[in-house]
């Protein structure tokens, strides 16, 4: 996912901001949670969406639902 | 579609068409609807042929545009030969005129009158393939004929057609709905700049095999950074990548469909796939959205040739006027 939306390895922490730092848009969060659905079997909708802000974020509501 | 901020963005180029669409009121819109309801078609045809003269004669931007526009179908053969001769001022009034037409032909799908419309089709297939697959489908369209034929088409076939709108035009028709014909259901999806909800709302209706219908030939404020510049009747022009995105990020076809007005209440509808299967991967996204692009701007190319007086942009579309006013 890293290559795919091209982020940088030192962007990459779990404080980082979606939207501040790494510039996401509404195309991409969805492109995103395609693709952590694809990976985790998991299905996510907008209430899901909405909550996230941060990797920390994605990391948690996986381990939650997992 | 995406998260930067609306109102500075509304005041460059290629958004003038949301300014000029505040042209007709609120009021003006209600009135017409109110109008054609108590009074019918004739009486509204009257109405809007006249409101249509107003803006007309007094809209000089309008008018260049009308003219620009139609110099480049006549440039091409197709165009020379539907044109007959060169445009002139009276061609720039049949062009708003062909305006005037189509807005009456919507309110009577608006408002169910449909019993007397005349439909033409011409390679309706890929609508059957989808319906036996139970698959929706993004059906992309343009401001050229009347994409609301297309929904009425898609009704006397028992399929349903979802619109996505930009959240102010989905709110002010709504509105109008509701007042006055509680009983039409719109299937309007609004689309607020930055917010997710419109993008799962259509994939909840692509997985109940509905279909989302998008006019793509206007990039909308908010897609700026998401717009390609594709050869178009001679220039180039910046069309949204939106509709292929949603299509690559949802997994579903693409379709075109062109509905022109040929005559009274009768119309030719041009359905084709644009793609079975978009894919837009991250790394090459710009040149396949491109391509993708290119090809729905030649299908547009080839139907403006042939009914050159049903494109309804009425702006500075390819931004080369140096007169425009911004």
């Amino acid at each position: 996912m890293k290559t795919e939306f091209h982020f940088r390895d030192e962007d990459l922490r779990l404080g980082t901001h979606l939207v501040d730092d790494l510039d996401l848009d509404s195309i991409d969060a969805v492109d995103l949670a395609v693709r952590v659905e694809q990976k985790t079997g998991l299905s996510l909708d907008e209430a899901d969406l909405k909550s996230i802000r941060t990797i920390q974020d994605i990391v948690d509501l996986i381990d939650e639902r997992l | 579609m995406s998260a930067s901020s609306l109102g500075s963005e509304a005041a460059s180029h290629p958004h003038r068409w949301a300014r000029i669409a505040e042209r007709g009121s609120w009021w003006g819109l209600r009135f017409t609807a109110w109008l054609f309801r108590s009074a019918g078609r004739g009486p509204t045809l009257v109405l809007v042929t006249a409101i249509v003269a107003y803006f007309f004669l007094t809209d000089r931007a309008g008018r260049r545009a009308s003219a620009a526009y139609l110099r480049r179908v006549h440039a091409t053969a197709v165009g020379r030969a539907a044109l007959g001769h060169p445009p002139r001022t009276w061609d720039s009034f049949l062009h708003y005129r062909a305006f005037a037409l189509s807005i009456v032909d919507r309110l009577s799908i608006w408002f169910g009158r449909t019993d007397d419309f005349e439909l033409e089709l011409h390679g309706f297939e890929p609508f059957d393939r989808l319906a036996e697959q139970k698959r929706g489908a993004i059906v992309l369209g343009a401001h050229l004929g009347s994409f609301d034929v297309m929904r009425m088409l898609a009704a006397r076939h028992k399929t349903v057609v979802n619109v996505l709108m930009f959240t102010a035009n989905a709110q002010r028709i709504n509105q109008i709905f509701r007042e006055l014909s509680p009983e039409v259901e719109t299937h309007v999806i609004s689309v607020d700049p930055g917010s997710v909800e419109s993008v799962f709302e259509v994939r909840r209706c692509l997985a109940r095999g509905e279909h989302v219908a998008i006019l793509g030939d206007r990039v909308e404020p908010g897609d700026r950074h998401r717009s390609s510049r594709v050869p178009f009747l001679g220039g180039e022009v910046e069309l949204p990548q939106a509709p292929f995105l949603l299509a690559s990020l949802l997994g579903c076809p693409v379709l075109l469909v062109v509905a022109l007005r040929r005559g009274p209440q009768r119309y030719q509808i041009f359905t084709e796939q644009l793609a079975e299967r978009v894919t837009l991967p991250r790394r090459e996204r710009e040149t396949a959205a491109r391509e993708l692009l290119t090809t729905y701007a030649a299908r547009l190319e080839h139907h403006c040739q042939r009914a050159p007086y049903e494109w309804f942009n009425f702006y500075d579309y390819w931004g080369d006027d140096p007169f425009s006013s911004g």
